[in-house]
């Protein structure tokens, strides 16, 4: 391995590394603005340069790989006096307006100027004035000003999306970014742009205005749009500190962005998913539990469903239809309740648009489809419970409903509808299904309970709850739990999402092994060939 | 002196291939495809001491040994054609003129680094010389000097005229390949090298035009016959001096190596235009190099004479400034060329280059400051050696020597608010 002396220590370094990968990789932090590791090496920024023994200038530690015996300094006096040149240069023509830029708390030329500026600009001539909010696409607005021509955004659409929306155009000084003429910034990952822009320059119509980064409070999940099982962070409002102008607390969710996980989403995420929030938060949501259409006490709606549930398991005519991002928890959970109770004839309902395409989307929109299969049923049930229950042969229907968007509930034909004696809805929404059902249970929806996705590559992935479910609401494992209470069965005194977890791993084969620590931040393999050497 | 580079300019239609092969052109690119292997060929350039004419001297035998010896993708010849720097127009003249010397010091060299096609990038405003370059390509092919079997040597190599779109950036090399690709005329981080990687991924060599045009005559008459010319092996050979500004005769002169500056300005040049008007200032090798004063012009132009009285025979356009010249404004001019010229890619350049401008606008206009001459200096240290390519260092050596040496005048400028020059000239 080759050795490098970085500020004076030798460190071991990868065969090929940059001096810059070198120094992150030791938690060493050298500056940069251009340089991303999932993009190309553009080395326009020149905040990165650095003292390398033996070379007359200094070298770009983002471009410059390690030679063995290489000797570099990231802080010797001529370095710093290269930063403060370089932050000097790039703020000369950029706006002022760090009070009203949606980047600031988040802002690399912020970090740096105050890490590696002087604090003060010899630059009294007039800034140059360019196009602000500019609409460049359907969640992107670019301000030239702010924009500091460090090409990211130019490089994610030309090696990432291959879409090439995004170009330099005039020279020097009047460079901007733009895009081409008769062109919009539409492709299907857009909003990425916005996060690798290291300035305010480039922001999410969506996000735009909405609070100060530092009001946020972010929580490590996973995005429930697709089976991809993105790895995103959840930031909300933070609950104790920020309150409204109405004086309450404010932890709606305002933004979701990807978390880097090489092995399943890389540094990046799709705008739907991005944005899938928006849908939850905007749907009519059941806040308490309901009977025949009114509002009634929680642990009494649980007492009328258990016992017609568990009559019905006795006789073997009870079904179960389960959306497919409820979680692992919640679908083992029933499973338990269901052989408690007798049988319960469970089957996952499919959500599938559009197409599987080359980078993250895929068409299979249940973002727990293959934990369900592993926990609760095969994927084909579905059409043989609902013919089940045309003909009569179910008395009580469950259908737990979607835990992100109401539309995707599955819709139940008239013909369950009226054969099924009693409809149980358990979901978070007013959605179809549940105006259809008699006895209606309020469930936490996507962001508001722990628990455990598995992506369509048998990675097993942890959501964490980023607020709270509010009203009577709660996971649907803890549901099932009372159910099982209020009938008189026993399940496991489960207290939290992993206890269920653990319970689970003991008992679905493809989950063999598995622990929320063994799965951590970046998910665990499952499957039988994972669990199978394990 | 023998002229070499310029043995054909005036003759009657010198441009056509029959006048061009009537003076004995073309044996040169014979004699080295049918006698030579390519690295005979590179062992006689290095031997002749031929330097680039470009601007930097590289070496240029040395530059083709960089090539790889085993060929695993095509390799390409780049002629640097993009003659923009101010002061600059000798490529012009002979593009214009002789551009079949052009071409066989462009197909010779090509042999010897195993090209499978060299592209002529010629500056976009020179739509004539690119008409011209054209023509005689064409004629190159009907001869069977370029395409498949070279003058049936085995050896193929295609000949092609790309125009630029008028871009000072595009003559870098490495810009001059991206334009070439198609993009953007941007610089590339080196390395890696154009010889490891160029031109489409693939190994590249790319010399300027008179670099190119002296390859033909080494190989005719020897390298040690080029290396005689001149005062040292390195620095060696013809040289095409482009002399203007405030002298009588203006133009592309053709002496040897080392000619002292002062021969060109008095003898060549006839003397400096006005009798009343003695020399003040000269810039020895295009804009970007740091400018003499009168007392430093006693020196020959050459690579390592130049660099020793702390300047460069960069492409040696020689700018004569007289004693009415206005130093603030001179500077002023060159900061605006590269401020516009600046392709804007990274930081120090294209910020830096913008705020000297302005700076030199304010002091021009009378609102200037005494610490605006330190800030000029500060702002051009910040910017060398800073850049991804030659263009900050080329915009910071201006401001930095005239700056320098001219302080009193920059001085005087701002306390009076207005030019002290021109008044009193």
């Amino acid at each position: 391995m080759p050795k490098l002396t970085l500020d004076g220590r030798e460190i071991d370094v990868q065969p090929g590394a940059t001096i810059l990968q070198a120094a992150l990789s030791r938690g060493h932090e050298i500056p940069h603005f251009c340089w991303h590791p999932g993009l190309s090496i553009a080395g326009n920024c020149r905040i990165c340069l650095v003292e390398v023994e033996k070379a007359p200038k200094l070298q770009i530690a983002c471009q410059t790989q390690v030679q063995d015996g290489m000797v570099v300094r990231t802080a010797s006096p001529r370095v710093e006096a290269a930063r403060n040149a370089v932050m000097e240069f790039l703020l000369i023509n950029h706006p002022l307006d760090c009070p009203i830029c949606d980047q600031a708390g988040e802002c690399r030329l912020q970090d740096n100027a105050v890490a590696h500026g002087t604090g003060i600009s010899r630059y009294t001539e007039p800034k140059l004035a360019l196009a602000k909010a500019v609409d460049i696409g359907e969640h992107v607005l670019l301000d030239q000003e702010r924009c500091i021509q460090c090409s990211r955004c130019i490089r994610f659409c030309d090696e990432i999306t291959g879409t090439s929306e995004l170009a330099f155009f005039r020279r020097g000084e009047r460079t901007v970014i733009g895009i081409w003429p008769g062109r919009r910034l539409d492709n299907p990952y857009s909003g990425n742009v916005v996060d690798i822009c290291p300035v305010g320059a480039l922001t999410l119509k969506e996000f735009r205005f909405q609070t100060r980064v530092w009001y946020l409070e972010n929580t490590p999940s996973i995005c429930a749009g697709c089976a991809r099982g993105c790895n995103v962070l959840i930031a909300t409002g933070r609950q104790r500190e920020l309150m409204t102008t109405q004086g309450q607390q404010d932890d709606r969710i305002k933004r979701v962005v990807p978390r880097v996980n090489i092995e399943v989403n890389g540094h990046w995420m799709c705008d739907e998913g991005r944005l899938s929030f928006e849908r939850l938060a905007v749907a009519p949501r059941l806040r308490q539990a309901e009977s025949g259409g009114s509002a009634a006490d929680y642990d009494e709606v649980v007492r009328e469903a258990a016992r017609a549930l568990a009559a019905a398991a006795q006789a073997g005519r009870a079904g179960l239809l389960a959306g497919p991002r409820a979680t692992c928890e919640t679908l083992y959970a029933w499973r338990r309740l269901g052989s408690a109770l007798g049988s319960l004839r469970g089957a996952v309902h499919a959500i599938e648009r559009g197409a599987d395409d080359e980078l993250l989307l895929r068409r299979d929109k249940g973002a727990n489809s293959r934990g369900a299969a592993w926990v609760l049923a095969p994927p084909t049930g579905e059409a043989g419970l609902l013919d089940a229950a045309a003909r009569g042969e179910i008395d009580v229907l469950v259908v737990l409903g979607d835990a992100l968007d109401p539309h995707d509930t599955p819709a139940l034909p008239d013909a369950v509808r009226a054969r099924v004696e009693t409809l149980i809805y358990v979901g978070p929404f007013r959605d179809a299904a549940a105006e259809a059902a008699r006895l209606r249970l309020p469930a936490a929806a996507w962001s508001e309970e722990d628990g455990s996705y598995v992506s369509f590559e048998d990675r097993v992935q942890l959501l964490r709850r980023a607020r709270l479910a509010g009203g009577a609401a709660r996971p649907g494992w803890r549901i099932a739990v009372d159910l099982a209470l209020a009938a008189g069965v026993e399940l496991p005194a489960w207290t939290q999402a992993a206890d269920v977890l653990a319970a689970a791993a003991q008992d679905v084969r493809e989950l063999d092994g598995l622990t929320e620590e063994r799965i951590g931040l970046l998910g665990a393999p499952g499957g039988l060939a994972a669990t199978a050497g394990a | 002196m023998e002229k070499i580079l310029t043995r054909n300019i005036h003759k009657e239609r010198s441009v056509s291939i029959d006048v061009y092969e009537a003076g004995g052109g073309y044996q040169a690119l014979r004699k080295a495809v049918r006698s030579l292997t390519p690295d005979e060929v590179t062992d006689q350039v290095k031997k002749s001491g031929l330097r680039g004419r470009g601007g930097a001297g590289f070496p240029c035998g040395l530059k083709w040994s960089f090539m790889p010896k085993e060929k695993k993708k095509p390799h390409y010849l780049l002629c640097n054609a993009d003659e923009s720097e101010p002061g600059t127009f000798k490529d012009r003249l002979l593009m214009e003129l002789d551009p079949h010397l052009v071409l066989e010091g462009c197909l010779a060299s090509a042999y010897a680094i195993r090209a499978d096609a060299c592209y002529v990038y010629i500056r976009g405003e020179f739509v004539h010389a690119a008409g011209v370059l054209d023509r005689a390509v064409a004629e190159a092919y009907a001869k069977g000097y370029a395409g498949s079997n070279v003058l049936g040597s085995g050896w193929s190599c295609e000949l092609v005229v790309h125009r630029g779109a008028g871009a000072y950036i595009c003559g870098e090399e490495t810009a001059l390949m991206t334009s070439l690709e198609g993009e953007r005329g941007y610089p590339r981080v080196k390395p890696p090298f154009p010889a490891q990687r160029g031109v489409w991924g693939c190994p590249t060599t790319i010399n300027n035009v008179e670099t190119l045009a002296c390859v033909p005559s080494i190989l005719e008459r020897g390298p040690e016959w080029f290396a005689a010319i001149g005062p040292n092996e390195r620095n060696s050979g013809p040289k095409l001096y482009c002399l203007s500004g405030h002298v009588k005769r203006p133009g592309v002169y053709e002496a040897a190596m080392g000619l002292p500056l002062g021969e060109l300005i008095y003898d060549l040049g006839g003397g400096m235009l006005h009798a009343d008007r003695p020399l003040k200032a000269c810039i020895p090798g295009g804009s970007s190099v740091p400018v003499l004063a009168a007392a430093e012009c006693d020196v020959a132009l050459d690579f390592d004479s130049l660099v020793k009285a702390g300047s460069a025979l960069g492409s040696a356009g020689i700018m004569v400034m007289d004693s009415s010249t206005c130093m603030v404004k001179a500077l002023l001019r060159i900061a605006h060329f590269y401020a516009h010229e600046s392709c804007g890619q990274c930081t120090p350049c294209r910020e830096g280059t913008g705020w000297l401008e302005r700076v030199l606008e304010r002091i021009e206009g009378g609102s200037g400051r005494l610490e605006d001459i330190d800030l000029l200096k500060s702002v051009a240290d910040n910017i060398e050696g800073n850049t991804i390519c030659a263009l900050g260092d080329a915009a910071a050596w201006p401001v930095q020597s005239f700056v320098k040496k001219f302080r009193d005048e920059f001085v005087a400028h701002v306390q009076a608010g207005k030019c002290t020059v021109l008044s009193h000239a």
